[in-house]
């Protein structure tokens, strides 16, 4: 079986994986993934994965409207690209691989316990996804809830934003 | 645009010699008589000592040289340029986010100024444990004072922002006794971006004391530059190789030659983590298997408050009201005893470390006016069950610290999260969400204590932090219990001492940069003795 480079298996169980459920994904899923990041970016099903994840996350957060939504994404997946150019290699790889992972219908299905396609994914069955991963016990699918709240957190309020919906003024001047 | 006198840049106009980066291309090879492998508290405080005593000195940092002029007071890029892994640090299973340092001036650039002399029951320890005798509360004293003086260490006169005196004030409602934290501040503009660098030089860092010093006195920073690996020969360095480094810490070219720096001794000072770990890559002996083990965080466990009144934690001196209460209630090697304090907040920092999220979560977020986040440090390293963390490294040989957290820490930290939600409520705090990934906010004590006592304490469902990072090249009278010996030195390599937070055989139980300072300045004074023959001090 042909394996691109970024999945081959060494490199894949560093993820952490040790569940048995979680291998049998990975067996199954291996020749399916896609990567999760090109060229350091996020790819085209990477950011799907963050866009719903980021609707579920961020509900009541980011604005309503449709197109102000989008814009908001958006903004906030470019910021998600920044953020990914100061991180180190090994984290960049770990990311790579959890994103691919995630993308595919059977890491979608097994890890994250979504069954609707990304695609299709309403907020709310997003959200009770992620709620049942750290309601697991399953250490892989805890760290991966974080990795995703930490990829949608960090440049949601990075963003200034974020300072309107919290109320932070911004730096006293000097 | 800011008006501030940026000492950095006058500095380099002056002539500093700085290379790395975009200071000039590193040469081949650079000849000294110390290399100093870090920038931080240790090795800022030993290159001041030893290019006062007419040494030849070479400083190697990994990180970038920012200055005042830099510091915007903006998270995403101060994240990005100071810190190690961009502020996202993390332990093997990812149970615990680390913020420690990379830039000029190592975590001193980025901390939040509390300057905590070593507790003595820390100090008691180690003479009982590891056999410092030298390491008493008497010994050490003439060198601590001589840091504070020099830093301009003195208690908070300024009151408090309400973050901090919201312990204060319930702390006292319960009888805990809470006191005003001690700051290297000269000047200070009360802004609350400590953690951003200082952008008007108040706070008394590495970099705008000592790091000045030693580059007025001739010495040489190489910057944007890593010791990856120390030449070893017959119980001696004889070298330490460095190569150029990006921003996320990959080589600039990993096909280029590495820079050679050769010195007659060297210092290595880099902070726990990275200090082991280049001893681990260099393939120092380690001969009772002590290197990079016994390294300690101050694991933090967290309970955010939504406050009555306006609480602006973003705003004032972050840290200057303290609690010491639940480190003195039990012996220091029962139960785990922990530091309490609080955290200044601001939108990366507040956002992205709240458990949990969605509709509910953006309810609190737009409470973050009235927000606040306490903080219980708590004291590993003096239990069985606590021994803390071990370095290792990864096929690239940068380093990877696997720090299980016990049931006897975890323990700790349901205990703290009770301590610290009743003082909330006590404050005035309308709610209290326990750091949890599976709390919810409750809106009273009772119901509070209830589901804290209710919530399974696991590695990652609990949130746990770390800004202290400590050990790894434990000080110890004997060589089989440590890896530094109590002037030091290294225990198997001669011309190799150790002078970081990486010494530390305990944690700290407290706030660790006075205790680096204060330590480390008698450690240099007596190398700058034996190296120059001449006695010089801090202050």
């Amino acid at each position: 079986m042909h394996r691109p480079p970024h999945l081959r298996r060494r490199s894949f169980l560093k993820l952490g994986i040790g569940s048995a459920i979680v291998l049998a994904v990975a067996g199954g899923t291996i020749a399916l993934m896609k990567p999760g990041l090109v060229e350091g970016k996020l790819s085209p099903s990477a950011r799907l994965v963050l866009t719903r994840v980021a609707q579920a996350m961020l509900a009541g957060t980011l604005p309503a409207e449709p197109d102000r939504q989008k814009r908001s994404l958006d903004a906030l997946l470019q910021r998600t690209d920044a953020f990914l150019v100061g991180l180190p290699v090994h984290v960049l790889a770990e990311l790579d691989q959890l994103l691919g992972l995630l993308a595919s219908a059977p890491g979608r299905r097994w890890l994250v316990g979504l069954s609707a396609s990304w695609e299709d994914a309403t907020a709310a069955e997003t959200y009770g996804a992620l709620k049942s991963m750290l309601a697991s016990g399953t250490e892989l699918r805890i760290q991966a809830c974080q990795g995703l709240h930490d990829l949608v957190m960090v440049p949601y309020f990075s963003g200034e934003e974020s300072w309107a919906v919290l109320g932070y003024p911004g730096p006293t001047p000097v | 645009m800011s008006n501030t006198p940026d000492p950095i840049l006058e500095g380099l106009q002056r002539g500093w010699k700085v290379l790395g980066g975009k200071h000039g291309a590193l040469p081949e090879r650079i000849t000294c008589d110390v290399a100093i492998i870090g920038s931080g508290a240790g090795a800022s405080i030993t290159a001041e000592l030893l290019t006062k005593a007419g040494l030849n000195v070479v400083i190697v940092e990994e990180g970038p040289l920012k200055s005042s002029t830099d510091f915007k007071q903006r998270e995403p890029e101060a994240y990005a340029s100071l810190y190690q892994e961009n502020a996202g640090r993390k332990t093997k299973d990812k149970g615990i986010t680390i913020l420690q340092g990379r830039s000029v001036g190592g975590t001193t650039t980025v901390n939040w100024t509390s300057s905590f002399l070593t507790p003595p029951d820390t100090l008691k320890f180690w003479q009982d444990k590891f056999g410092l005798k030298d390491y008493s509360v008497e010994a050490l004293a003439p060198y601590f004072e001589q840091a504070q003086t020099r830093l301009n260490i003195e208690p908070w006169a300024v009151p408090p922002n309400e973050n901090n005196e919201l312990l204060r004030r319930g702390a006292a409602k319960l009888g805990i006794k809470a006191e005003v934290i001690p700051r290297n501040v000269k000047g200070c503009h009360n802004l609350g971006s400590c953690g951003m660098g200082c952008p008007v030089n108040a706070k008394q860092s590495m970099l705008v004391t000592t790091i000045p010093f030693a580059l007025d006195h001739g010495a040489t920073l190489l910057v944007e530059t890593r010791a990856e690996k120390l030449i070893i020969e017959n119980g001696r360095i004889t070298a330490v190789q460095c190569i150029a480094v990006r921003p996320n810490a990959s080589p600039v070219n990993a096909a280029a030659a590495p820079t050679t720096v050769v010195a007659k001794h060297y210092v290595l000072a880099g902070g726990a983590i990275n200090s082991p770990a280049l001893l681990m890559r260099s393939k120092a002996p380690d001969p009772h298997q002590r290197l990079g083990s016994r390294t300690f965080l101050h694991p933090v466990a967290i309970t955010t408050a939504v406050m009555g009144r306006t609480v602006a934690a973003w705003t004032g001196a972050p840290q200057s009201i303290y609690s010491d209460h639940f480190l003195h209630t039990q012996p220091v090697d029962g139960p785990i005893g922990y530091k309490l304090e609080v955290a200044p907040l601001h939108p990366v920092f507040f956002g992205a470390n709240l458990p949990g999220f969605g509709e509910k979560q953006a309810e609190l977020f737009r409470q973050y006016p009235n927000a606040n986040v306490m903080l219980a440090l708590m004291r590993d390293g003096f239990h069985d069950q606590a021994v803390g963390g071990k370095v290792e490294l990864r096929a690239d040989g940068s380093p990877l610290l696997d720090y299980p957290l016990t049931d006897y820490v975890l323990e700790g930290a349901r205990r703290s999260m009770l301590a610290m939600a009743q003082i909330q409520f006590e404050a005035g705090a309308t709610m209290v969400y326990p750091g949890h990934e599976l709390a919810a906010g409750t809106s009273t004590w009772a119901a509070t204590k209830a589901a804290i006592e209710a919530l399974p304490m696991k590695p990652l469902l609990t949130k746990i932090g770390s800004a202290h990072v400590m050990g790894g090249c434990g000080l110890a009278a004997t060589e089989k219990m440590g890896v530094t010996r109590p002037d030091g030195q290294h225990w198997q390599l001669e011309n190799l001492s150790i002078h970081d937070g990486s010494i530390f055989p305990t944690s700290i139980g407290a706030n660790p940069q006075l205790s680096i300072y204060g330590t480390v300045n008698r450690l240099a004074q007596g190398l700058a003795k034996r190296l120059s023959g001449k006695e010089v001090t801090l202050a």
